[in-house]
């Protein structure tokens, strides 16, 4: 069984005075995904198209796109999804463009970088806060975080729309994340007001759409909230000089 | 870094922009509309203050402009964004301190129906008066 899809496809090259759509129609196994039919277009009509994609099953991030308006993975998004078979394919919002629906992350990186997350957990501890002992043979523990920092939260997020220097969901989880992670008291005070300020977790409008649009569930709205809470709490402490 | 191929106005009129996304980014944009309409209603009510300065001739005629039906919608409108504003308001304070994160669609919804019936009951008490 196969399923026939049109797809318009956003167009930008460095130099083009602005971007345009291209449609394709172009035929795909019935369980194929969204990506899947992106590569048909490159390989059958269009060797100059450009998109980023790697891992093809949702650990490495880096193809995530718009789709008919959502961001999404195309690697884990269905062709059978969208039931008219029509499909608007853009790049994410809130990047600059490099090619196609290739956008620069180097800016979402520095800040993933600068929030401290570490993407393997280097110690486990328990759910009292003390460190769990490692198991006979094991040098240390390595688990992987939830975000795959593909960006879909940054191109979701109203707030990233209108400022630039917004810290941004993924950032501002990284560092509830990494907070969670140490029971080193200034360290969980550092982070703390890395993640204060006008540019910080206040900047946050409450418009749900990263935790919304998140592929991984990593909720970066509610990690903001709870990052809000902690320095209100930490505030009423050193006023009372705690 | 590469050109941005959107303006910075069409970047930021994406806030306002509700198509294909969730119910909380409805509420945002319900927020921030009914909000600058509360501006502009604080300025025009000045306005409508200043007449008092002109006397009573100018304040009366100014009365029975406002009692005719289609100034009482207004008022209704005006309900409307108080009712919405401050109700969703309560919603953004509450997540905003950590309270009722995993329910804040729920809340969404549960204070919307209250403004609903808020708004019928004023807009009953507006009309009849």
């Amino acid at each position: 069984m196969t399923r026939e899809l049109t797809l318009e496809i956003f167009r930008y090259k460095a130099g083009d005075a602005a971007p345009h759509f291209d449609t394709f129609r172009v035929s795909v196994p019935e369980t194929a995904n969204v990506l899947d039919a992106i590569e048909v277009v490159w390989a059958v009509h269009d060797r100059t198209l450009t998109f980023r994609h790697a891992c093809h099953h949702a650990s490495c991030g880096s193809c995530a796109v718009r789709v008919n308006r959502r961001e999404k993975l195309p690697c884990i998004t269905p062709v059978s999804d969208y039931a008219n078979g029509r499909l608007t394919i853009e790049p994410l919002r809130n990047f600059p463009v490099v090619s196609d629906l290739v956008v620069d992350v180097s800016g979402f990186f520095q800040r993933m970088t600068a929030s401290g997350l570490v993407i393997t957990r280097t110690a486990e501890t328990s759910l009292d806060g003390k460190p769990v002992k490692l198991a006979e043979g094991m040098s240390r523990y390595n688990r992987f975080e939830d975000c795959v920092e593909c960006g879909i939260c940054i191109s979701a997020c109203p707030t990233m729309a209108a400022s630039d220097r917004f810290f941004g969901p993924a950032a501002l989880a990284g560092i509830f994340r990494a907070r969670q992670e140490t029971s080193n008291r200034p360290d969980k005070v550092r982070l703390l007001e890395l993640a204060d300020g006008e540019h910080g977790v206040w900047r946050c409008h409450t418009g749900w759409e990263c935790s919304d649009a998140c592929p991984q569930a990593v909720n970066p709205a509610e990690a903001i909230m709870s990052l809000r809470r902690d320095l209100i709490v930490h505030r009423f402490k050193k006023l009372f000089g705690k | 870094m590469p050109p941005h191929p959107l303006s910075r106005i069409r970047r930021a009129a994406q806030w306002g922009d509700v198509r294909s996304r969730g119910l909380g980014m409805i509420a945002y944009t319900l927020n921030r509309v009914t909000g600058l309409g509360l501006v502009v209603y604080l300025y025009l009510h000045l306005i409508v203050l200043s007449l008092l300065a002109g006397g009573p001739s100018s304040w009366d005629a100014f009365v029975q402009i406002a009692r005719s039906p289609a100034f009482l919608v207004l008022d209704v409108i005006l309900i409307a964004g108080w009712l919405i504003h401050g109700l969703n308001g309560l919603r953004v304070t509450l997540t905003g301190f950590g309270i009722g994160l995993r329910s804040q669609k729920v809340m969404f919804v549960v204070l919307m129906a209250v403004a609903v019936v808020a708004l019928a009951a004023m807009a009953v008490m507006v009309f009849s008066a």
